[in-house]
């Protein structure tokens, strides 16, 4: 049976492929929002990213035991920070923090390249596998391939025939499952979704919306948005439009093509320049005809904090109507958005389809 | 520092280069391109010392800003947006901008913020993060990544100001660099001195030359003096505190807008001898980097420095100087200041205290409060905080 590696992410610039090709599962982990917080208050300040701090506590609560080893990835000062933390608390025997650049130029991409080949060598060194540039392009061409699906799959939450939070749940599947099998499903999703009927518009009072934000890993407040009438017809998110919108495009130099894979991939606001998530946003909300875009934000999840009024101003400026909401990790806390996200639904009544 | 100032106020009205830096950025890159640094988290400390940074937060807060982040920004933002003079911590926008993720990457939005809404080009130095396990061979080329961008800054400097690269400049203003480091550092070696020859109010008071005016002669002459005084001190073995009876160690930046705070510690005869955060900007602490080298090799320092900065220590390497300093400082107590506004500091906090009081004994307190945001420091809270605090270090001292 493979093992798999644990990785933090607050974004997404971990490269499965090279754990795929070193013979292990990727496995992305998510918070679990209907956890209590005990221990891992006990080692990072309450006013520190609440999703952060719950990834945290998973680890102290003990993850899945195929586990063999934790990467974090930098996006943020959490995932800085609180490496140290797991580190010394939660114990693995492989341990990497990965410097993922801030920004996207020619001096970031070197590095990148040399930050993902020291992983490559710690990873051989470790677990004695040997991670050749066949494997390594094998396990590219099925992740570019889950990607493709993922991205046709996508496109059905335009067409009415499937749920935003149904494609949230097999985004995030795709992150933490054996990549084989992840195919397979996807392909039978597919097949399946081919041959749907549309659902008809019963009412029409589905708002259609674009569903952005910090790190949104939890299926539930999708389905949340969607019982208040929301459609989430597309997003810019990690677990959604960022794991699949670009390729790995294959050069020769597998670990250069995945620097370069990532450091292609739409901005986020984590990174550096950041404005052009906005555009981005801007981009797929005219592609897809949302009638407003609802931005949902971690508690104390600094990088979209400051974003906030650049934002605010932006989407005005375009007139699209933008909701910022800021919520806890906790799935109780949910229905405390309620009487903001009715008011923005009143709001997108008279915003046409 | 009021020399800092008018030399700001003089590039403005010369029309000459000027460039705000975030603390931990190379400032000695400016100085060697004759740019003047503004340095706003020194501007936000006036606002806060002058007691306007609550209003200036307030109206950042109004714009949009979350209660949330980091009160340094939001005081500058507040600033500008009131128009705030320089004496109340107003600035004007620059020429251009320069933020380093060395510290924190609360830096580098905050300058992409100010730099999207004053339209002034701005340069981001990636700083990659040394963590507990990083190896050595990680470290050479984390260094060699930020000496490429320094490289790549020092065109984009040379571009925008129409000015050359000067070696020679460049090692005068290192050079600089260092010997004012050097004077903080032997101040620093004189507070192992029981009784303390200086206290907080003067490091807290005297630590900005270090940021802002690195790489001039000036500060020089002034921390020559300033160690002078305190070796003569010693010498004649005059404390800070007439009757010394407690030494500590206080971790983080302190309250700005009230210093006075401190002076609550004398009643139990107590005084802070050692902040990591001032000390810190003794920037040359590792040990490679002797005068020799950062001659010879200024652009390898600047980058060296930034990737050595004691204030963004890993865990690990945290918890063991803070041991060589309890010891060295003969510290009797620890504060550690959960500063709300900067989240990468507090982060280890609680590890730090557990692990100084469980492998050295030392009583470690941990006390929240905010560097600029006045609103959120309960002073009488604290107050009994630090009294029981107190209460240990005594029975503590009487074993």
């Amino acid at each position: 049976m493979a093992y798999k590696i644990g990785y933090v992410d607050p974004s997404f610039n971990t490269p499965e492929e090279l754990m795929m090709a070193a013979n292990l599962i990727p496995y992305r982990i998510f918070g679990d929002p209907t956890i209590d917080l005990m221990d891992a208050d006990k080692f990072v300040p309450p006013n520190h990213c609440f999703w952060a701090r719950n990834c945290l506590q998973r680890g102290l609560n003990g993850l899945d035991k195929d586990i063999k080893g934790i990467i974090i990835t930098h996006a943020c000062d959490c995932s800085n920070r609180e490496y140290d933390i797991w580190f010394y608390h939660v114990p693995y025997d492989f341990y990497y923090f990965l410097n993922a650049p801030l920004k996207r130029d020619k001096i970031s991409l070197k590095f990148f390249i040399n930050d993902l080949k020291e992983l490559k060598f710690q990873l051989e060194e470790h677990f004695g596998a040997e991670i050749t540039d066949k494997k390594l392009y094998e396990a590219i061409n099925l992740t570019n391939e889950i990607r493709k699906l993922l991205k046709k799959i996508s496109e059905y939450r335009n067409k009415g025939l499937l749920l935003g939070s149904e494609f949230h749940a097999i985004v995030k599947n795709a992150y933490k499952s054996d990549k084989k099998d992840v195919l397979h499903n996807l392909k039978e999703k597919l097949k399946k979704l081919e041959i749907k009927e549309p659902l008809p518009y019963v009412d029409g009072s589905k708002k259609r919306i674009l569903l952005t934000g910090s790190i949104l890993d939890d299926t539930e407040i999708l389905i949340y948005l969607e019982s208040l009438g929301f459609e989430i017809v597309t997003d810019d998110l990690c677990i959604g439009t960022r794991y699949f919108h670009n390729l790995i495009e294959i050069t020769g130099d597998p670990i250069k093509d995945i620097a370069n894979f990532h450091l292609s991939k739409p901005p986020y606001s984590t990174e550096h320049p950041s404005s052009g998530r906005f555009d981005f946003i801007k981009t797929l909300a005219e592609k897809y005809q949302v009638q407003g875009v609802i931005c949902l934000v971690q508690k104390f999840c600094e990088p979209l904090l400051y974003e906030y009024p650049f934002f605010r101003d932006s989407f005005k400026k375009i007139g699209m109507p933008f909701i910022f909401l800021e919520k806890e990790y906790k799935r109780d806390s949910y229905k405390q958005l309620s009487t903001k996200l009715e008011a923005f639904k009143e709001i997108l009544r008279g915003v046409k389809k | 520092m009021g020399r800092h100032y008018l030399a700001i106020e003089q590039a403005y009205r010369d029309g000459t280069p000027t460039a705000w830096a975030t603390s931990g950025t190379s400032v000695e890159m400016l100085y060697t391109f004759d740019v003047q640094p503004i340095l706003p988290e020194n501007a936000a400390t006036i606002s806060a010392a002058q007691k306007v940074s609550k209003k200036y937060i307030e109206s950042a807060e109004d714009l949009g800003f979350s209660y949330d982040l980091c009160s340094y920004f939001k005081t500058n933002v507040g600033a500008m947006q009131n128009n705030a003079p320089i004496d109340l911590g107003g600035i004007k926008p620059p020429t251009f901008m320069v933020a380093a993720d060395v510290i924190c990457d609360t830096h580098v939005k905050w300058f992409q913020v100010q730099s999207q809404r004053y339209k002034v080009p701005l340069y981001i130095i990636d700083v990659p993060h040394v963590t507990s396990n990083t190896t050595n061979k990680q470290k050479e080329y984390y260094q060699s990544y930020v000496e490429e961008q320094m490289l790549e800054l020092m065109d984009w400097i040379s571009e925008i100001t129409k000015k050359e690269y000067n070696e020679e400049k460049s090692r005068e203003v290192i050079t600089n660099s260092y010997e004012l480091s050097e004077y903080w550092i032997k101040i620093f070696e004189l507070r192992k001195t029981i009784p303390c020859p200086v206290s907080t109010k003067d490091t807290f008071g005297g630590l900005f030359p270090l940021f802002t005016m690195p790489g001039l002669k000036e500060p020089i002459r002034v921390f020559k003096k300033m160690y002078q005084e305190t070796k003569e001190r010693v010498d004649n073995g005059i404390g800070a505190l007439e009757n010394e009876q407690f030494r500590l160690l206080f971790e983080g930046i302190p309250f700005w807008y009230n210093l006075k705070f401190f002076g609550v510690l004398e009643q139990w005869g107590a005084i802070i001898v050692f902040e990591p955060y001032t000390y810190s900007f003794g920037k040359f602490l590792d040990p490679t980097m002797t005068k020799d080298y950062i001659i010879n090799n200024p652009i390898k320092a600047m980058s060296k420095i930034m990737l050595s900065f004691w204030y963004i220590y890993d865990l690990e390497t945290r918890v063991k100087e803070f041991k060589r300093v309890i010891k060295e400082w003969k510290i009797d107590g620890v504060i550690l200041h959960n500063n709300l506004s900067c989240r990468p500091n507090s982060c280890g906090m609680y590890d730090l205290k557990q692990r100084l009081m469980e492998e050295e004994g030392i009583p470690s307190l941990v006390i929240e409060a905010d560097m600029n945001d006045p609103r959120k420091m309960n002073e009488e809270q604290l107050k009994n905080k630090l009294e029981s605090f107190m209460e240990i270090l005594q029975k503590n001292k009487k074993r």
